[in-house]
């Protein structure tokens, strides 16, 4: 199966779990996805709860505590049924981040590819930086840093990422010319 | 904190879909139109200091910390249709290849912070920038951060309205706009300061570097 095949099977799935509300339906479809990831099926349970716990739990927690408090019930049905979907959506992507090429699912043209490439690549790049600067700031301070050197980390950080993305632009854009890509 | 897939009803992300659907459209041929050796790098770059951007947390007193969008430094500093493209390309490589936010919240997320933000950051920053260029970046952010969060409170506190069973109980996200307005409007408006001080910093950072660099 081609890689915008899978990409656009994917698609499929999402809308149609996105319409789902019936929780058997649901608890199907996460069931099958669980055994498309194989070996990985865990490792990918975990990542999924890890990337939605936040914006899930805190309205699951609100709303069921919204319920009680006005009604003295549980909105069980809601809890299940959303936060199944939830997972089985999520679940779909991890399956697809890691079965996918996307980068070859999403060459829709040369130019297109050649910008996805570089923007991923860079963002990388820039990402990992970013985070040892972090790890540079907790490192070299005895106490935890003040709110005003926190801001100043921040904003050196901010500068020094404008200064790099400008810095790689001007470097590709010679790179490109030089290798005659644009005449 | 992304809106994870699951919360917002097909019935408001298709069609917005078809919205971001056309603006990206135009937005390629504006920057097509005008391609040369410089063109798709900056664009690359512009995406990759964006998505970094994000990752930035702003201190908050208390030892906590929020997360920039970067938004209004983009769009006050490079332009709207830049700014609008990055973030598009932002979200969906957050969506896409690393599993953040989710492929049903991607055209909200375009179109509140990508779109609508800059837009707004844009229009601040050229509206006052005659007064004060200071007050203008400042605005810029501010405005960048605050009108997207008033439209996703607005998208998310329409969904009890747009699916619901029939008992009238909510299908996908519960809460009306009498939670969801204060409860993202005021963090916003609060955070928007620190973003507004970012980009206040971050313009003028830029002006020095423009001079350093060509096709700026």
């Amino acid at each position: 199966m081609s890689e915008r095949i899978k990409l656009l099977a994917y698609l499929v799935a999402i809308i149609i779990a996105s319409w789902t509300t019936s929780p058997a339906w649901l608890t199907g479809g996460l069931l099958a996805t669980l055994l498309l990831c194989g070996r990985d099926a865990m490792r990918m349970v975990r990542r999924a709860i890890v990337t939605t716990i936040a914006f899930s739990g805190i309205v699951s927690a609100a709303y069921a505590g919204y319920r009680w408090l006005a009604f003295d019930t549980l909105p069980l049905d809601w809890l299940v049924t959303v936060n199944l979907r939830v997972l089985l959506m999520a679940m779909l992507t991890f399956l697809v981040i890691a079965r996918v090429n996307l980068f070859q699912a999403l060459s829709v043209s040369r130019r297109f590819s050649f910008l996805l490439v570089l923007a991923v690549s860079q963002s990388i790049g820039l990402k990992r930086v970013l985070d040892e600067f972090r790890m540079g700031l907790h490192s070299r301070s005895i106490r935890p840093a003040s709110l005003r050197d926190r801001y100043r980390a921040v904003a050196h950080a901010a500068g020094w990422l404008v200064d790099k993305s400008l810095g790689h632009a001007h470097e590709s854009a010679q790179a490109l010319k030089s290798r005659g890509l644009f005449k | 904190m992304h809106i994870p897939d699951g919360f917002i009803a097909p019935q408001m992300y298709l069609p917005l879909y078809g919205v971001a659907a056309g603006l990206w459209a135009f937005g390629a041929k504006r920057l097509s139109d005008n391609l040369d050796e410089a063109t798709l790098p900056w664009l690359a770059s512009l995406t990759a200091a964006s998505f970094a951007l994000s990752f930035l947390a702003l201190p908050l007193p208390g030892g906590t910390s929020a997360h920039v969008t970067g938004v209004g430094l983009l769009a006050a500093s490079f332009g709207f249709w830049n700014a609008f493209m990055a973030a598009s390309l932002v979200f969906a490589i957050q969506a896409l290849l690393f599993g953040d936010g989710g492929i049903t919240t991607l055209p909200l997320n375009a179109l509140a912070m990508g779109f609508f933000g800059s837009l707004s950051a844009r229009g601040a920053y050229l509206f006052l920038n005659p007064i004060h260029r200071g007050a203008a970046l400042f605005f810029a952010g501010w405005t960048g951060l605050v009108l997207p969060s008033l439209l996703i409170a607005l998208a998310l506190g329409a969904q009890p309205l747009m699916a619901s069973d029939e008992k009238g109980l909510p299908l996908y996200f519960p809460f009306g706009w009498d939670i969801t307005l204060p409860a993202l409007l005021i963090p916003h408006a609060l955070l928007g300061l620190g973003e507004g001080v970012l980009t206040l910093l971050g313009g003028r950072l830029i002006e020095r570097l423009r001079r350093r660099y060509e096709h700026v």
